[in-house]
């Protein structure tokens, strides 16, 4: 790349200088870039528009650390692409269904739309920090395919992307053969029938399930209603359906093609389906408690203090509700992967800061992605040094059952030990 | 050997010193050959009876190295138990509502029933090894003694409509207790024909997120109550309804130490058998892909890398899938690690594919032990290698089967860390 540069320079000594200069500037130019990328602070959620934004199959889940891999999307031949690990931020969102989740109810090969940023405190990540300028790297002939933004502020399946975009998919053209074959779609916007992204041809078998309002029909079932031919083509006419979008090896050499896992015909079995995840997702964050994070503590006597807390977003807006003035309220410090700090084996009721919640205010504007735009006031006679400004705790209001959580799920006792804080990006395998 | 030794010395006196230490020398032999533990032997199918049993919440899964972690159930605090690591045995079998999986299908907190031998080959164990004797160790902490067997390779893992279909067993309800669509059902589990009326009563959770399936339908608990089948508020009995649940676990209040919770009910044949068929409708399109998993029990070598095979298909897959593998059609064969894995690289695995026509299709005489299908072929190729030999393991399709590249996590490059995936990625607690 130098040797034309240098080429102008007519003794040794002049291109050393030259070629030094060159290289100093490199490295400068680097160095700037690191400094200037945009990382997530703690205590503000990151502007989305910031984020990074791309699409791959969920591949492996470490949902303990909140943490995984993902095959992600490229110009370049999909199958060679390495799985790349992801971090989740602790304000981040996972949504499946439409309803909010966690990353144990995503099924691995599930197509995921992401947003995500570099890692906030590259020290103490738990995956592997590459470059900032990685994702204009290209690997096995996918550029982009293993982005340095691995800290993920939005992870969403196609139907609930699909609902955040107000995009439908719309079904163009049938081709089967053995219950078997290809569908040829667009997703449309909703509101606006003009953009129109192009056509995307998607496979289908035997195992892709239909719902219908409460029915789960199977391909065979919507042959022998006549809706579907046995065999050969049909055209669908635009169609509205939603649509569960997996990975499977695609014969044929194609470079990527996706496959349908699910279809919703209708709005009553979608319904159903985020109905479904969101009492999972709400009887999973009683047990678990809802994050937050510490924005002031306003120190008393003898342990006492007035803290104030913002509650993470993305929630069933009925866990919220039961954040009411006069509640009487446990809380706890959280590690970044939202393990329990306190407690260990014995719970995490058993070492919370209890108290009353103060006060429940809506925060004024526009509420980040990450944020609930919930504040709550909170007194407690035991504050304890994981309860700080910009620390990520977890509340519940008390008359949330009081269980103990899984091994896996807490630290050890005296918070023992340090791979149980910060999870090592070891275990990700270097392909 | 041994015998000839006494006739090296010349008195009957010496001949009798000499036998007594070789007896006393052989008693311990003996001793330790005897106490040597079960651990399954290359190109031979462990006896189901030899394993040791166990039952636990699915915790981990790293599907592309068929290994995982499992809660197991013990007599002390469920929650309190670690994750404990397991790998699947080359032929091991996984099965989900009823039918073929393979562990990426099987949601993480689903309560699995397992069967599983000490590591066949302790130093390439692709999970943590333990002392032979772990099982019987007290775990401490209230978690009670067997929650960290050895026997930590599987060769059946299977969810609990599977294991009650193998096991001729199904549950029946005998009450339901409810408030704000969730609650508590008692239930046992009983054999199917003729029941059991001394079977013990099990306390089961149940919430809003519980799905009943019924015929085609997917129902949720609110709608069984407007249906009047359940009630919104108290006590109902439930005459020993038989169904079939879908059982997982969740934290439980009230210091209970293990309980478990009901992700699905369903209530009858025709909905269970939608499930079973959904999912072997997917494990079948995983096999076409992937290629059935054997092992080569015979290889006649020919001349200039000819050579006719014969292998055993391991067992567990839907009949269409065998039923593909006819005499005189086409076949692919690749050698793969015992994590199943292709070893050819990025080329796919039909590149470097020993290729060439199947000469029989023979059912091997007798009952098929757990992990074969019964079935052996014999394979006629040009391309005989290093990886197919006696008792090594083989993956091998018809030439009717797709030809599909497998993703980068599912094939070898040159890594030795990826023939044999290290046990540090389980962590200690």
């Amino acid at each position: 790349m130098f040797t034309p540069i240098l080429q102008h320079f007519t003794t040794p000594s002049s291109r050393w200088l030259v070629a030094l200069c060159l290289g100093l500037s490199l490295f400068a130019a680097f160095a700037h870039a690191e400094e200037n990328a945009f990382r997530p602070e703690a205590g503000k959620f990151p502007q989305l528009e910031k984020a990074h934004a791309y699409r791959g199959e969920l591949v492996f889940v470490d949902h303990a650390n909140r943490r995984g891999s993902l095959r992600i999307q490229s110009a370049g031949i999909f199958r060679f692409t390495a799985p790349s690990p992801f971090a989740m931020l602790p304000y981040a969102l996972v949504r499946y269904h439409r309803a909010p989740a966690d990353l144990r109810d995503i099924p691995l090969g599930t197509v995921l739309h992401v947003r995500a940023f570099l890692p906030p405190d590259p020290k103490t990540s738990a995956v592997p920090v590459l470059p900032v300028n990685h994702r204009e790297k290209t690997k096995a002939g996918a550029l982009g395919a293993a982005p340095a933004e691995n800290h993920v502020l939005l992870l969403e399946d196609e139907p609930s992307h699909c609902q955040r975009e107000g995009f439908v998919w719309k079904l163009k053209e049938v081709e089967i053969k053995d219950r078997a074959g290809t569908i040829l779609a667009s997703r449309e916007g909703k509101q606006d029938a003009k953009t129109k992204p192009g056509d995307e041809t998607l496979t289908f078998d035997a195992a892709t399930r239909v719902w219908r309002g409460r029915e789960c029909l199977r391909i065979e079932h919507l042959i022998s209603e006549g809706i579907w031919p046995t065999e050969g083509k049909k055209t669908f006419g635009g169609q509205s359906v939603q649509l569960g979008i997996t990975w499977k090896p695609t014969p044929g050499g194609v470079f990527a093609r996706f496959h349908l896992s699910d279809i919703w015909l209708d709005d009553e079995a979608m319904q159903n389906a985020a109905q479904h995840q969101t009492e999972t997702h709400k009887a999973f964050m009683r047990s678990r408690w809802l994050p937050g994070w510490i924005d002031a503590v306003e120190y008393g006597k003898f342990g006492r203090a007035t803290i104030k807390a913002t509650l993470f977003g993305g929630m069933d807006a009925s866990l919220y509700a039961d954040f009411k003035p006069g509640t009487a309220t446990l809380m706890n410090g959280v590690e970044n992967t939202l393990k329990h700090t306190e407690g260990g084996t014995a719970g995490p009721t058993q070492m919370a800061a209890r108290g009353k919640l103060l006060d429940v205010t809506q925060l004024p504007g526009n509420v980040p992605l990450g944020s609930s735009g919930i504040q709550i006031r909170f007194e407690t006679d035991l504050i304890t040094e994981g309860m700080r400004p910009t620390r990520i705790v977890k509340v519940r209001p008390a008359s949330w059952p009081d269980v103990h959580l899984p091994r896996e799920e807490y630290l050890g006792n005296g918070a023992s030990s340090i791979d149980e804080r910060f999870p090592t990006p070891a275990i990700f395998p270097n392909y | 050997m041994i015998p000839s030794t006494p006739h090296h010395s010349n008195t009957p006196r010496h001949h009798w010193l000499t036998a007594l230490c070789l007896g006393l020398l052989l008693i311990p032999n003996a001793a330790i050959a005897a106490d040597e533990p079960f651990r399954p032997e290359a190109g031979k199918f462990p006896p189901l009876e030899k394993a040791l049993s166990y039952r636990g919440e699915l915790i981990f899964v790293d599907h592309a190295n068929r290994r995982g972690s499992i809660r197991l159930q013990g007599s002390g605090m469920f929650f309190r138990n670690d994750p404990h690591p397991f790998a699947m045995l080359p032929f091991g079998i996984v099965r989900y509502h009823g039918a073929p999986a393979d562990l990426r299908d099987i949601p993480l907190g689903t309560v699995m029933h397992v069967r599983a031998f000490l590591p066949p080959d302790p130093k390439t164990s692709a999970v943590p090894v333990l002392p032979v004797d772990s099982g019987k160790q007290d775990a401490n902490h209230n978690r009670g003694a067997g929650i960290f067997p050895a026997e930590n390779h599987v060769l059946l893992l299977e969810d609990e409509p599977s294991h009650c279909q193998r096991a001729g067993l199904t549950w029946k309800l005998k009450e339901v207790e409810i408030k704000s669509n969730a609650g508590m059902i008692i239930a046992t589990c009983e054999p199917k024909k003729g029941g059991d009326s001394k079977a013990t009563e099990e306390k089961l959770t149940f919430d809003a997120a519980t799905r009943v399936w019924r015929g085609r339908e997917c129902l949720s608990i609110e709608e069984l109550i407007a249906e009047g089948a359940w009630p919104a508020d108290g006590k109902k009995p439930l005459g020993g309804q038989a169904v079939q649940l879908g059982i997982t676990w969740k934290p439980t209040p009230d210091g209970i130490f293990t309980r478990f919770h009901i992700s699905d009910i369903w209530l009858d044949d025709a909905s269970m058998q939608r499930a079973a068929y959904q999912q072997t409708e997917t494990h079948k399109a995983f096999i076409r892909s992937r290629w059935m998993a054997a092992w080569i029990d015979a290889v006649e070598y020919g001349k200039f890398g000819r050579a006719t095979i014969t292998a055993t298909l391991f067992g567990g897959m839907d009949p269409s899938l065998y039923a593909d593998f006819t005499k005189g059609s086409p076949a692919l064969m690749n050698p793969v690690a015992n994590t199943l894995k292709h070893t050819h690289g990025g080329y796919g695995p039909a590149h470097m594919a020993s290729k060439g026509p199947i000469l029989d299709v023979i059912k091997l005489p007798g009952e098929a032990p757990l992990g074969s299908s019964g079935i052996q072929i014999r394979f006629e190729t040009d391309l005989i290698i290093e990886g197919i030999r006696p008792t090594r393991i083989v993956r091998v399709r018809p030439a009717s089967w797709p030809a599909v590249q497998v993703p980068r996590e599912e094939y070898l490059n040159d890594s030795l860390e990826e023939r044999f995936p290290t046990p540090a990625i389980f962590p200690k607690y």
